[in-house]
């Protein structure tokens, strides 16, 4: 309920008739007003503690957001830590709870891997096969969820969400493509999808509401190139073949947006999917095309000096 | 701004005009059977002589005709070759690929086996054929003749192919793909 994501999950549920009373755990505190939810500032090795917390609440419906991906708020290290120690203390309580009828858990089109041969637009029954950390740790994170299901019967929904882009959403992609100058690789300059953090809300609400029990892909409609995407931000791009993308990724480690492999990927291989089924499922489709997505992350408001605020007001 | 997108598939429509003319220099396709072709979803298949890329000739053709995106089937999956064929529409030879496009209610078009000689019809790959049954829709052999030096080329649609018999396992895969190639030899030898 920390993160950018999270939140705004947590206002949206606070909005929905059918939700009595939220309760919500993160390491960081809430990033947007909640006036029903009960917050908890616990870190994800505070095993003991979220079980209490959990357990005590006694949840109908469970959304596990607690996904740290890599080098967007914390290094690959401490993501895969954070995103284990969260999974098995909240998972783990999951399977205590006895009024618990469903979980939603957040994961990612990077389960589908990558790989030579991999399908160009994989639906939900495509098999994972995960070629980047990001993607081990998403489908660790569905196997670990896939278990409990096995074990209690509850349903299980898993969202696998195309790389979540916002004008405040801690991204590596994001990151990447707001810099003055966007590196894309001159021989394949694949195409990748995202979807918006808004409508990445809208879709856990969804999901929560008509119970989940599968997997399903939450894409943004169309898709678009790095190249494309530096273009539509007036961007400087930036050719590059081979050995120059270690350099290039040394120079935007220090420019404060490092790329880590699930975006090089990006870069490389692309990334789409599927995003259909959730239409079917869920009666639920992104409000905004990937394009759209892209225009938004440029369309950032310029600094507004509070002091000039305050003259305009006087 | 919306011209710098490409579509679900990565295609994109702005290289594709752009490389049109270049291909209407080496190729004049005569498209013939548009009848036949539906207005959801097909499977095309087609003939294809060696070195002759019918599937890009036809796929071309059949775009102009129909007004409508023709997936082909066949690209390599490593750059730049690769990532260029993904910008003009095509897909891998995957069934899971030819799958999604199906469901999605797009027209694909695969080849059958190349030959040496332009008027054999080859062994038609009934793991693609497959995704059509599962799919649920229509298989049109789709016959292209060109020469190897003159731009003429010839792109014709058959009608929808029948299994001959109902089937609920593999081998309905297995036989429609046979079925599928006569029926494209027999539209070669007539034509």
């Amino acid at each position: 309920m920390g993160s950018e994501l999270g939140s705004l999950v947590a206002v949206k549920l606070e909005a929905q008739p059918w939700v009595g009373s939220l309760v919500g755990i993160d390491a960081d505190p809430p990033r947007r007003r909640l006036r029903k939810a009960e917050f908890h500032l616990l870190a994800p090795s505070q095993r003991e503690r979220i079980v209490d917390v959990v357990t005590e609440f006694n949840p109908h419906v469970l959304i596990n957001i607690s996904v740290w991906e890599p080098n967007a708020r914390v290094g690959l290290h401490d993501a895969r830590k954070f995103t284990a120690d969260a999974a098995m203390s909240i998972i783990g309580a999951a399977a205590e709870c006895s009024a618990l009828e469903s979980v939603v858990v957040r994961s990612g089109i990077e389960v589908y891997g990558r790989g030579r041969g991999s399908g160009t637009r994989p639906d939900e029954s495509a098999p994972v096969q995960p070629t980047s950390e990001f993607g081990k740790m998403l489908a660790n994170l569905e196997q670990q969820s896939s278990v409990l299901a096995g074990r209690t019967g509850v349903a299980v929904g898993t969202l696998r969400l195309a790389p979540v882009l916002g004008k405040h959403v801690p991204s590596p992609l994001g990151r990447l493509l707001r810099q003055p100058i966007v590196p894309y690789s001159v021989l394949a300059d694949s195409p990748f999808a995202v979807v918006a953090d808004s409508d990445a809300a809208d879709a856990f609400v969804a999901a929560a509401a008509a119970r989940l029990g599968e997997p399903l892909n939450i894409v943004a409609p169309g898709a678009i190139t790095t190249l494309q995407a530096a273009l539509r931000g007036r961007r400087i791009p930036l050719p590059l073949l081979g050995p120059g993308w270690g350099l290039a990724s040394r120079l935007s480690h220090i420019a404060g947006a490092p790329i880590p492999d699930h975006v090089m990927e990006v870069m490389h291989r692309g990334r789409l999917a599927d995003g259909s089924r959730a239409a079917e499922v869920l009666g639920f489709t992104p409000a905004d095309s990937t394009p759209q997505v892209i225009d938004h992350l440029y369309a950032w408001e310029s600094v507004v000096r509070i002091g000039s605020i305050s003259q305009a007001v006087a | 701004m919306a011209a710098y997108a490409v579509d679900d598939y990565g295609r994109d429509p702005h290289l594709v005009a752009a490389l049109s003319p270049l291909a209407r220099l080496r190729w004049n396709v005569h498209v013939t059977g548009m009848d036949n072709v539906p207005v959801s979803a097909a499977l095309l298949v087609c003939n294809s002589r060696k070195f002759a890329l019918g599937s890009v000739y036809a796929a071309l053709g059949l775009t102009e005709a129909t007004g409508r995106t023709i997936r082909f089937v066949g690209r390599p999956d490593t750059a730049p070759l690769g990532a260029l064929m993904r910008r003009v529409g095509a897909l891998l030879a995957h069934p899971a690929d030819v799958l999604g496009a199906l469901r999605d209610g797009e027209l694909v078009l695969i080849s059958a086996a190349g030959t040496r000689n332009g008027r054999q019809a080859g062994v038609v790959p009934y793991e693609l054929i497959g995704q059509a049954v599962i799919a649920d829709v229509p298989v049109l052999p789709v016959t292209t003749i060109s020469s190897s030096f003159g731009r003429t080329a010839h792109v014709a649609v058959g009608t929808p192919v029948l299994a001959r018999r109902e089937r609920t396992g593999p081998l309905a895969h297995v036989e429609l793909a046979e079925q599928v190639q006569h029926d494209l030899q027999r539209m070669l030898d007539r034509d």
